[in-house]
């Protein structure tokens, strides 16, 4: 029962917050003073001078509207809009490629942000606690504070930094790497596999190396305060086995604020993933995002960013979902 | 019986290493109930720390040597260096913040049998354990809670159960009852002696409440700055107190229909960093001397097993009042 009171309520959270972000996109370019399709027209007029006819000026500025969905009035639109996105998943055509629709685009892209996002998220929070709870635990010992100083001299390097550092060892001078993501579209067979990894191996590790830093750090200081709680104390005393002591429990705890962190952190990740895909050419939604907005496709970037709610905002739901499975107490709430 | 023979512990700090525990030599006969009391910092902790050998940095034992009064599988006498491969089996530990000791996200039962070797049958032991907390007031199902699904008394018992269900020779209880209300407490104390009285384990037991070492204790060790002052059987430390802080601790306790103002030890403790000369309480004492102020007082023992560490001691000052 309280398992399902707890679900109910981050369910709730869960469309709260995309019915926020998807309302925010529709009314922050509404409330430029410009209107996109007088701008357009009056573009129009300038280059076409006369030989427009007002009866033609005026059929395309219903086109016009109806393409970019401002028929109506504001409530009218709203409604509108809510119904082709969130409900057909319709952000209409592109306008930079017109005719495709801005969906097919984001289908293809999807893809490839959520592998190389999800892959490098998991290895460097996976990787990074792992080093963090070996440098917590065994504080005292000189092969603990070697683990730390890679956080510490990783974690304070700008991503972009980072990143160009790689890009430019590892592709540019060894050449071990490819410069900038190319891969053929077709079937999925085996060599195309590990030509994806080939060409997004780079990209994932400039994320996991500047997610790892945090990671260290912050698990060594969870790791190294949990390992002086009361319950860790009397387990050592009871004679549980040091390996035991380190996974059971301090493991065990000093995780939980690590998953609520990670959680947290997936926006900002998100947001690194953007610079990653522009960086090596790497063919995902950031990519898609900055091509939308370097040529002023607003279907497209409408559609970009929605997307991205609604993939931030699902992470975070799903590692909500997965707490009460690792923290017992999350029940009681 | 477990012998302390001249234990000197001391912690390491950045100052340099100081001693908290100072020369304590004593035997405590099997079965009994001793309680330990004294002010904060005056070594208690470390007693029990030392007793059940977790010497871990900064504490090291720099002298002295405790026998448990049993030999392990090669015919040795236990000591404080071997005596870690018996705990929770021949020793055990009740923590001083025992309300928070159960690891908050594993359930009970595997904290219950997590130390015991891999070969030692779980499921046999768990069953053993469910059959034993009744005994304790616990229902069977307790066992597969999670430690925040216990109120605090529940907890408590489980600590308790814990430490009983092996039959440890010895029981170290830090202040087993310090965080819990006083009906609880009873509950607690009157569990203690009952489970004591079953399996007739030594138990030791640290508090500051006089009231609860009066109540339980068959012994009692007083401590002050890093030294015991007393030992003796409690009824004989509480009717007849040989040291004079004994004396005022005891004066300091209330009396049902006594409403008189309590006259509480004024000043402090000697800080174990000073260089400590003479008797630790002469700065305290109403009747220290240029003696006291000059030699140290052994612990001697006055009457039959009761000792003190006083020059006067024994004959003087059972004559001598204490200034009101």
């Amino acid at each position: 029962m309280q398992l399902l009171q707890y679900l109910a309520s981050r369910i709730v959270a869960y469309l709260a917050v995309l019915f926020i972000g998807v309302t925010i996109t529709f009314f922050l370019p509404r409330l430029m003073p410009s209107d996109p399709i007088e701008g357009y027209i009056a573009q129009m007029q300038n280059q076409a001078g006369q030989t427009i006819t007002p009866e033609a000026m005026d059929a395309l500025r219903i086109q016009l509207r109806r393409l970019y969905g401002l028929e109506g009035s504001l409530v009218e639109q709203y409604f509108n809009y809510i119904n082709k996105v969130v409900l057909q998943f319709d952000f209409g055509p592109s306008l930079y490629s017109y005719p495709r629709p801005v969906a097919e685009f984001i289908w293809t892209a999807l893809p490839w942000t959520l592998g190389l996002l999800g892959v490098s998220i998991v290895i460097a929070w996976v990787i990074g606690n792992f080093i963090g709870l070996l440098a917590g635990f065994f504080h005292n010992s000189r092969f603990a504070t070697t683990l730390e100083v890679v956080g510490v001299v990783l974690y304070p390097i700008p991503y972009y930094i980072l990143a160009l550092v790689l890009i430019l060892q590892f592709a540019y001078i060894w050449q071990w790497f490819p410069l900038s993501t190319t891969i053929r579209p077709g079937p999925l067979t085996w060599d195309k596999v590990s030509a994806i990894i080939y060409n997004s191996f780079l990209p994932a590790m400039t994320l996991i190396l500047a997610g790892f830093g945090w990671n260290i750090l912050s698990m060594k200081a969870l790791a190294f305060a949990t390992k002086e709680e009361p319950y860790v104390v009397f387990a050592r005393l009871k004679g549980v086995k040091p390996r035991r002591i380190m996974t059971r429990y301090v493991f065990r705890n000093a995780t939980l604020p690590q998953i609520t962190a990670l959680a947290l952190s997936i926006g900002t990740i998100f947001n690194g993933a953007l610079l990653t895909e522009i960086l090596f050419s790497y063919p995902g939604l950031g990519l898609l995002m900055r091509t939308a907005i370097g040529s002023g496709d607003f279907n497209l970037m409408y559609g970009t960013i929605i997307v991205s709610i609604f993939s931030v905002a699902t992470a975070a739901f799903v590692i909500d979902l997965i707490y009460p499975l690792i923290d017992p107490r999350i029940r009681l709430r | 019986m477990i012998s302390l023979n001249e234990l000197v512990a001391t912690y390491t700090t950045v100052r340099g290493s100081v001693r908290a525990v100072d020369g304590v030599d004593l035997s405590i006969p099997e079965g009994n109930i001793v309680g330990i009391a004294g002010e904060s910092g005056c070594g208690k902790t470390t007693l029990l720390k030392v007793i059940y050998g977790d010497l871990t940095y900064p504490l090291a034992l720099e002298q002295g040597s405790v026998n448990y009064g049993f030999a392990d599988g090669a015919g040795r006498e236990v000591d404080s260096a071997s005596i870690q491969a018996y705990w929770f089996q021949r020793i055990s530990y009740i923590p001083q913040s025992s309300m928070s000791s159960l690891n908050p996200v594993i359930r009970i039962r595997k904290q219950f049998v997590d130390f015991l070797e891999p070969k030692a049958n779980k499921d046999d032991t768990l069953d053993r354990v469910r059959q034993f907390i009744q005994q304790l007031d616990l229902p069977p199902e307790a066992l597969d809670a999670y430690p925040h699904q216990l109120s605090g008394g529940m907890r408590q018992r489980m600590m308790v159960a814990l430490a009983t269900f092996f039959q440890p020779d010895i029981i170290l209880a830090d202040e087993p009852t310090t965080a819990l209300d006083v009906v609880v407490q009873k509950g607690i104390l009157l569990l203690l002696l009952k489970l004591q009285r079953q399996m007739g384990n030594t138990i030791l037991f640290v508090s500051h409440d006089m009231g609860v070492h009066y109540q339980i204790s068959h012994r009692m060790i007083i401590m002050y700055a890093a030294k015991v002052v007393e030992y003796g059987e409690s009824p004989d430390v509480f009717s007849a107190p040989l040291h004079p802080y004994t004396r005022m601790l005891i004066e300091s306790l209330p009396n049902i229909g006594d409403d008189h103002l309590r006259q509480g030890v004024s000043g402090r403790p000697p800080s174990l960093w000073d260089d400590l000369r003479g008797c630790r309480f002469a700065a305290r004492c109403p009747l220290a001397t240029e003696l006291c102020r000059q030699e140290e007082p052994p612990l001697v023992e006055h009457r039959p097993n009761h000792f003190a560490a006083c020059h006067y001691a024994g004959d003087v000052i059972p004559t001598l009042e204490l200034p009101a």
